[in-house]
């Protein structure tokens, strides 16, 4: 099954366009990376699928599902969730706050007015996991603002994975962390979402090629080219679009 | 021994003890004095689900407060046999209704756009209570007659008698506090406090933000409602000062000196506001001036509000660490 599908997307801002006829398919359990030079329109494309912008033009299907003008909220409920580039979590509350909330999400509670939600087991136990699985249990009781940005990453990425969603959109997720971070971080992304769909938007280019099974790359609010982590590296036009200029990683020209 | 908890409790029970007992204690002026500032906590304590919670500052929360008291005063006038608890619930439903309608427009803005846009609004149902003079006598305003209340066990109170109006007040005033601590312990509660945290984060978990909000604006309408009902029945009188912007400037104002930040905040403020007031005005005309001032000094030097004053924690350290 598809998990993701873009049609012929458009995006203008008053005049300025961001996107031009964008069209992609992300299968279940792909990991796909979008990569592109600064301004290519990774960020905008993100936010296009989330619900945070409509599209001018085009259809999004998410999990078969035709989304397109749905709003962020009804997005995230469709198992499908995000991270952000700059750190976005709920500075004064606890790390072990800042998971339950998503847990409370998850586990449909939101608008549940009848109970306490200290009192819940089921919460707590689900959160404590979630604690568990990515190591925060020894930060648990500290306010969100009050981390290291390194711990601040960690807790970006458990809010985007305690909701258990089938399809899983990471927006830089080591931006600023440093090489040896960087490497224990994407052991842990792809452990967590080992089955899961996977969408990277990702400067680092040892991230990507380690992370993806198959690369989209942006130019001009444009797909360049789709396809597999060798293609892309051999493809002369990525070269010259992106990869010849500015990394440092991929070592060509 | 540890004495904290003894400390911490203590004078909880102290201070409720004294709520329900300053009838008895205190001259019959400070009771009249002492069942407004009660009215006062609530209508404050509800602004704070909002100002404090959700981070939402509305300007025209009297709107409310003010639809509370005229369905109370009508009620009372025009079906006087109806029973006091169904007065204050039709009471409570119209705040509800009316913030239902107006917070369906306003919650989605933010910021100055929501104060002002509540502000609209309340100046809208000002201008109707002033003007359509067949059901609300305008500026003459409406009587209202004190029903006697139904208390098993003791058959029917007269509430001309200002002790049983006190207790009568004090019961609904604290159901509607309780019912407001009670509710910030629930999930929707917590999600209240995600919107003022980060509502962006709280919509990409699958929150939805609109309806969150106008869900905590009706609540808090529903109380402001009820204390309207409650200030009716005091004052035996509603007239368009209830729907002002004075009552809806009064309201941020209590609340913001009091401190936003705790539970007790608004209480501390609406108390502190009232007995300011009452005790200036008899010195000087410019109340409003020498209040003005106490809040610019709160404001730029205590973080945290009159609340923060009574903050136990130094003194609970101190004790742990002289008992533990």
């Amino acid at each position: 099954m598809t998990a993701l599908k873009l049609d012929h997307i458009y995006k203008d801002f008053s005049g300025l366009e961001v996107l031009v006829d964008i069209s992609m398919t992300v299968e279940e359990g792909e990991r796909h990376a979008v990569i592109g030079p600064n301004g290519a329109g990774k960020s905008t494309l993100f936010n296009i699928i989330t619900g945070h912008y409509r599209p001018s033009r085009g259809k999004i299907h998410i999990m078969g599902r035709d989304s397109t003008g749905w709003s962020a909220h009804k997005i995230a409920r469709m198992s499908l969730s995000r991270s952000f580039q700059v750190i976005n979590n709920f500075p004064k509350m606890t790390v072990f706050e800042n998971v339950r909330n998503a847990i409370v999400s998850k586990v449909d509670q939101r608008f549940n007015v009848v109970s306490f939600l200290s009192r819940s087991g089921k919460i707590r136990r689900q959160t404590e996991a979630v604690l568990e699985q990515l190591g925060m249990y020894e930060v648990r009781d500290v306010p969100a603002m009050e981390l290291s940005y390194g711990w601040q990453r960690k807790l970006e990425l458990a809010l985007t994975l305690a909701g258990d969603s089938n399809v899983i959109l990471l927006d830089e997720p080591t931006a600023g962390l440093d090489i040896e971070e960087t490497r224990g971080f994407i052991e842990l992304i792809k452990e967590l979402t080992r089955g899961k769909t996977l969408v990277v938007v990702e400067h680092d280019m040892e991230v990507v090629f380690t992370l993806a099974d198959r690369i989209t790359v942006l130019n001009y609010g444009g797909v360049l080219i789709t396809g597999s982590p060798e293609k892309i590296r051999d493809s002369e036009a990525v070269k010259n679009a992106y990869l010849g200029r500015n990394s440092h990683a991929a070592g060509t020209d | 021994m540890n004495i904290f908890p003894i400390v911490n409790n203590g004078w909880k029970v102290l201070a409720g003890t004294f709520v329900v007992a300053l009838p008895l204690v205190v001259p019959e002026m400070q009771v009249h004095l002492a069942t407004e500032v009660l009215i006062y906590c609530l209508f404050a304590v509800s602004f704070n689900l909002l100002l404090g919670y959700a981070g939402l500052l509305p300007f025209g929360f009297a709107a409310m407060f003010g639809v509370g008291a005229y369905a109370a005063a009508l009620m009372f006038n025009h079906l006087g046999s109806t029973p006091l608890v169904v007065v204050i619930t039709v009471a409570a439903a119209s705040g509800l209704l009316t913030a239902i309608i107006i917070g369906a427009f306003c919650v989605r803005l933010g910021g100055t756009y929501f104060a002002l846009l509540t502000l609209a609004f309340q100046m809208f149902f000002y201008a109707v209570a002033l003007k359509w003079r067949s059901v609300t006598n305008g500026d003459d305003g409406i009587p209202v007659m004190r029903p006697e209340f139904y208390f098993p066990g003791l058959g029917n109170l007269s509430l001309m008698n200002i002790h049983n109006l006190y207790w009568v007040v004090l019961f609904f005033v604290v159901l509607g506090i309780l019912s407001a601590y009670l509710f910030l312990k629930t999930p929707l509660g917590n999600a209240v406090v995600c919107m003022r945290e980060n509502e962006e984060r709280a919509a990409f978990l699958g929150y939805n933000v609109y309806l969150t909000k106008l869900a905590v604006f009706s609540f808090a309408g529903l109380l402001a409602g009820v204390a309207g009902a409650l200030y009716a029945l005091f004052q035996e009188f509603v007239a368009t000062t209830v729907i002002d912007a004075n009552m809806s400037f009064a309201v941020v104002l209590m609340t913001i000196v009091g401190g936003t930040g705790r539970f007790s905040g608004p209480i501390a403020g609406a108390i502190f506001f009232m007995l300011f007031q009452d005790w200036i005005s008899d010195i000087t005309d410019y109340w409003r001036l020498y209040f003005g001032i106490v809040f610019v000094v709160v404001v730029l030097y205590l973080e945290g509000g009159l609340i923060s004053l009574f903050n136990l924690d130094p003194i609970r350290r101190l004790l742990r660490r002289k008992t533990g």
